[in-house]
């Protein structure tokens, strides 16, 4: 404990970063309980500017954006969350799989990881929605998808060299099972390795599921900060009144701040295995 | 300094063979793995020189029949099929009819078996054809012609002007790294490059155009004007400028970052201490020494933020209302045009995978281990 909280001053932007998680995850936790209306039902008249019942004014179908805001929290976290499992389970599969049997295995992987990642993501993500139906599911497993390569790489590399390293021959040779192994050097060694790059996808996700809500291509039945983005630019006066300040700009922040911290975590923990990185963070 | 090249050394390329990279941008998928990539081809190249000299354009191939065969496979994957997908509730030209169906999908060849609909469809690929979008009533490859122009145009001028801010500026930052004005280009470099651009592009819109007037608030050019070439061509720089430089910044936060971890493993060697005391001035050490010999990963970087451009490309010309292909891609998904969208997806990643082949041939070159 001791040692994160050293990790921590030694790091602002690990804090930072942690910190916006945290809240993001207490505010989609607490939705219920913070949001004052329904995020979907039609609570007052249109367009509203801020007044005490509305924080934030109501949006052109008189819906309480300020309860959008919050539960919008919710979605979020979820898609990042579930995308980033999905990348962390087929990764660290693969990678492994790569890593320890070698041979066939591995240039199947390692090339097929090469093919996934010179195809450009949102471009393809966008066509796989537009022809599924936009759904919450199609957007996480297709992140999924396009994004295990590179932690699929990193836990290879890591494999290989540690294989071969002497402190894991003697493990081996004073009897030590390959779980042993792998429980005491290989997770150490590939945890924050994987850490970082997990939240770097996180923050990927949540720009990806913003980016698709804002092409129209979020989930209908989910509120999110995207689909409020798309919504308050399709409005025709969004630009001549002050209505972006309650509306627009409220969502925008709220994707920016999370892809950030999400962002900021994963800087932050880069200079535990990249002796490059430690005299800036 | 020689503290950071002696961790350099003993961190070994054996050991974690890739410098990790900083994280990558806005939307692109592919984050840290631009060098890793290079690494394991270099790796394979030392290797292996005649067999590698094949790789890429193997991987080439590959890619591009898997995209190909994307585009085909998709909306044949899709409950209810191709037709279903065209014509379905919901997209503007819903047809009820069941004979009328049967006629389209015995005229679409659909009843075909599947690899004769596959070599009939590649067949009409070679020819250029890409079907009649259904927006536009138009050859869809005709309308993707008139844009890409336009496209092209904002990408390459922002990749331009992305290397002019980044590469610099990431010399810059490792010369002085640590110090206050590292750290201030390296969280503004951060920021940029995770910013939602979606978010960030509208905000630059309504304070620059729609607040204080300085930009057009849309288009290519101005419609209907009358004026000499030169004042065209300045009217089309003038619709450039935001949209290019919304771009700029978020490519160039990449290339400033691989630059100045690039640059600070440079550092400290003695060719720079040499070059010092002989008197050298610090540009020249920054520039045409160290510099030059940092710059092989940022080649990489820039053939690899291609694929970030069209991402970019798709949000920053819907909201620039920019008429090149993002934006065509961004109407047919709106009103379900799925020719349209398929032939924008084919042309915008095919110029993507193809644009990368140039680039990792060209670092072949460029790199002394792998220059045949």
């Amino acid at each position: 404990m001791s040692g994160l909280a050293a990790e921590l001053r030694r790091s602002p932007l690990l804090a930072a970063g942690l910190i916006v998680v945290i809240l993001l995850t207490a505010v989609a936790t607490l939705a219920p309980h913070i949001a004052p209306f329904d995020p979907k039902a039609i609570v007052g008249d249109a367009l509203q500017a801020p007044s005490s019942r509305h924080l934030l004014g109501t949006n052109d179908a008189g819906v309480d954006i300020f309860s959008e805001l919050v539960w919008g929290a919710r979605s979020t976290l979820v898609v990042a969350s579930a995308a980033t499992a999905l990348v962390l389970v087929i990764g660290v599969l693969l990678g492994l799989v790569a890593g320890l049997y070698g041979g066939l295995a591995e240039t199947a992987v390692m090339r097929s990881g090469d093919v996934v990642l010179a195809i450009p993501a949102i471009p393809l993500l966008i066509f796989i929605a537009s022809l599924a139906g936009p759904s919450r599911i199609v957007a996480i497993v297709s992140i999924g998808l396009l994004g295990w390569p590179q932690v699929a790489r990193v836990v290879r590399s890591q494999t290989l060299s540690l294989r071969s390293r002497g402190f894991v021959h003697a493990t081996r040779g004073y009897g030590a099972g390959p779980l042993y192994v792998m429980r005491r050097h290989l997770v150490p060694a590939l945890g924050p390795i994987i850490a970082a790059n997990l939240a770097f996808m996180a923050g990927l996700a949540v720009t990806i599921e913003a980016g698709l809500a804002f092409i129209g291509l979020g989930d209908p039945t989910t509120v999110s900060w995207g689909a409020m983005l798309e919504r308050a630019l399709r409005h025709q006066a969004i630009y001549v009144s002050s209505m972006w300040l309650w509306w627009l700009l409220p969502a925008g922040l709220a994707i920016t701040t999370a892809v950030l911290g999400f962002t900021f975590v994963g800087v932050g923990l880069e200079p535990r295995f990249n002796p490059r990185w430690t005299r800036i963070s | 300094m020689s503290g950071i090249r002696s961790e350099e050394g003993a961190q070994g390329r054996a050991a974690e063979p890739r410098p990790q990279p900083p994280p990558s941008g806005g939307l692109d998928l592919r984050s840290a793995d631009a060098e890793g990539g290079k690494a394991q081809l270099l790796d394979d190249a030392a290797n292996e020189p005649r067999r590698a000299r094949w790789v890429p354009i193997l991987s080439y191939v590959i890619t591009v029949l898997v995209l190909v065969t994307l585009n085909f496979a998709v909306p044949r994957l899709m409950p209810g099929g191709p037709i279903d997908a065209l014509l379905a509730q919901g997209s503007p030209d819903y047809v009820a009819d069941t004979e009328v169906r049967e006629n389209l999908t015995r005229y679409y060849n659909l009843d075909a078996p599947v690899w004769e609909q596959y070599g009939r469809y590649l067949a009409n690929l070679a020819t250029g054809d890409l079907g009649y979008s259904i927006s536009t009533n138009r050859p869809v490859s005709q309308d993707l012609r008139e844009r890409l122009p336009w496209t092209l145009l904002l990408i390459t001028l922002s990749i331009a002007l992305s290397i002019a801010i980044g590469i610099p500026a990431g010399i810059h930052s490792a010369w002085k790294r640590g110090r206050k004005v590292d750290r201030g280009l390296l969280g503004f470099f951060l920021a940029a490059q995770n910013l939602p651009i979606y978010f960030v592009g509208a905000m630059v819109l309504l304070v620059f155009s729609v607040k204080l007037g300085l930009f057009p608030l849309g288009g290519a050019s101005a419609p209907f004007a009358d004026h000499g070439p030169l004042a065209a061509v300045l009217d089309v720089a003038h619709h450039l400028a935001l949209p290019v430089l919304l771009m700029a910044l978020q490519f160039a936060a990449y290339q400033y970052l691989v630059m100045r971890s690039s640059m600070v493993s440079e550092l400290g060697a003695d060719y720079l201490v040499g070059g010092r005391a002989k008197g050298l001035k610090v540009r020249r050490l920054q520039y045409a020494y160290a510099g030059r010999n940092a710059l092989l990963p940022v080649v990489t970087v820039v053939g690899m933020q291609f694929s970030l451009a069209v991402t970019s490309v798709i949000f920053v010309e819907q909201i620039f209302a920019y008429p090149g292909v993002g934006l065509y891609m961004f109407h047919a998904v709106f009103v379900r045009d799925y020719p349209a969208m398929q032939g924008a997806f084919l042309v915008l990643t095919v110029m993507v995978v193809t644009v990368n082949l140039f680039v990792d041939l060209l670092y072949r070159r460029l790199d002394p281990r792998t220059a045949a």
